[in-house]
């Protein structure tokens, strides 16, 4: 859990920088953990966001993957 | 609003010979400047900018023209595109600073994403909380409003209200007279050959000091040493354009014997000639055999107007470390020329606010270019 607190403040910190390509990356880690856990919902919350800073950073290999995640659970076309 | 009079417009109509100007009422009156923003920026081809300053893939500026929020972005196959400055979600403003988008043009609000062709590309959470879909969402309806626009000479033209005839048409007089310079890769100078003025008058005033050289010996005596006034011509183009060309252009060499490069492929009627044409409504082109600016107006409100003059090059080289001083220069010189007119046109300003003024009296000679663009508005009102 402490492992999770953590992301947490990487993740506001990266809201704070606006570096979007590690937020991508930080969204993406915390989705695996939910999907770890048998989360479905919260991952896909999670893999949304890291998919729409993906997009935004111009992470195209990122958002592809992303976006094949949420297309496998029917969240996204 | 003072009710538009259409025998004042049949007067404007006129000949020169026997036509008046526009009443007062066009430069000072601001229900007729809310007008004017539909029947003349709006139904035609205006300038809002220029490519220059979107010049890689994903560079986008957002743009107010005529009181619209609009964004200009270069997508990745190059080309300028316009659409209106607004989330098809909440209308949210897209863009409120110049930017460069990595990929997608990412809303602020709610994180809608657009291409940067405008089409939707996601809807995070649309469907409920990491359910990106829904089936009452259909992206393909929901692109960003895009605005018709074309590239010209480096000025971007849009047509807001879509039916105008085609640029090609609308412009087509002025690009076959200046064929030998469209389609010719042209260079801006940088940031020494921008020049900004915010002038205290209607920017009609602007456009018609512009075209007619019959102030040149009055107003710019520096100018009649080369360019004097029985050098000059009057361009008339009805419906179109108008402005004044000289016969007498001579690019001086400086003190270290340095010049600018011509254009390639010009005939020789470029050799010593030079034109300055307004293309109606709100832009303005100076063409020369090594160089040629563009000025864009920027109606601000009925009394005040903002001009963003860009001088361009014809090749790199005159763009680069080696030119600067000549380009500092050469600005300097428009800006002289430029400065000077700043108190016509704010005392033409002033000057309509008399109220027996009646639109004023033609030289029929001398003005047949300002009657022209005088006869477009007063074109546009009776029509529109
Ligand atoms: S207003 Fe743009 S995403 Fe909601
Ligand atoms: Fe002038």
């Amino acid at each position: 859990m402490s492992g999770n607190g953590d992301l947490n403040m990487r993740i506001l910190a990266g809201h704070a920088s606006g570096d979007f390509a590690g937020l991508s990356d930080l969204y993406a880690e915390a989705g695996l953990n939910a999907e770890a856990n048998g989360e479905i919902d919260r991952a896909c919350f999670f893999f949304t966001q890291a998919y729409v800073f993906a997009l935004d950073a111009g992470s195209t290999a990122a958002a592809a993957d992303l976006r094949a995640k949420l297309v496998s659970y029917g969240r996204e076309l | 609003m003072k009710r538009l009079n259409q025998s004042e417009l049949s007067a404007v109509m006129a000949p020169v010979e026997k036509a008046r100007g526009l009443p007062n009422a066009f430069y000072t009156d601001p229900e007729l400047f809310e007008l004017e923003k539909k029947t003349v920026f709006e139904k035609n081809w205006s300038c809002i900018g220029f490519g220059k300053d979107i010049p890689k893939p994903g560079d986008a500026r957002p743009v107010t023209f005529a009181g619209i929020p609009l964004l200009t972005v270069r997508d990745r196959q190059g080309q300028v595109r316009v659409f209106q400055n607004v989330c098809r979600h909440r209308g949210m403003k897209l863009i409120e600073e110049p930017t460069t988008f990595k990929s997608v043009i990412r809303c602020p609000y709610h994180s809608w994403c657009y291409e940067l062709d405008g089409a939707l590309r996601s809807t995070p959470h649309v469907g409920g909380v990491g359910r990106n879909t829904h089936p009452d969402i259909d992206r393909d309806g929901l692109g960003l409003f895009e605005v018709r626009s074309k590239v010209w000479m480096d000025v971007i033209f849009v047509n807001i209200s879509g039916d105008a005839s085609e640029f090609d048409d609308y412009a087509g007089h002025l690009m076959e007279r200046w064929s030998e310079f469209d389609g010719k890769q042209v260079f801006h100078g940088g940031p020494n050959s921008s020049l900004t003025f915010e002038v205290k008058c209607n920017w009609k005033l602007a456009v018609e000091n512009f075209c007619e050289s019959y102030h040149l010996p009055w107003v710019h005596p520096g100018l009649n040493s080369y360019s004097k006034l029985e050098d000059h011509y009057n361009i008339v183009e009805t419906n179109a354009y108008s402005g004044q060309g000289t016969q007498v252009y001579n690019p001086q060499l400086d003190a270290t014997g340095r010049r600018f490069a011509d254009f390639a492929g010009l005939s020789s009627k470029w050799d010593a000639a030079a034109e300055y044409i307004a293309l109606f409504p709100n832009v303005q082109l100076g063409v020369h055999r090594d160089h040629f600016f563009v000025i864009h107006l920027e109606p601000l409100d009925v009394g005040t107007t903002r001009e963003y003059i860009e001088i361009y090059y014809a090749s790199e080289d005159m763009c680069g470390d080696a030119m600067g001083d000549l380009r500092a220069a050469h600005a300097a010189a428009w800006n002289e020329v430029f400065a000077e007119d700043v108190f016509v046109i704010e005392g033409m300003q002033q000057g309509r606010h008399a109220p027996a003024f009646d639109g004023g009296k033609f030289s029929p000679v001398m003005d047949t270019a300002t009657h022209c663009f005088h006869h477009w508005v007063a074109g546009r009102f009776e029509t529109g």
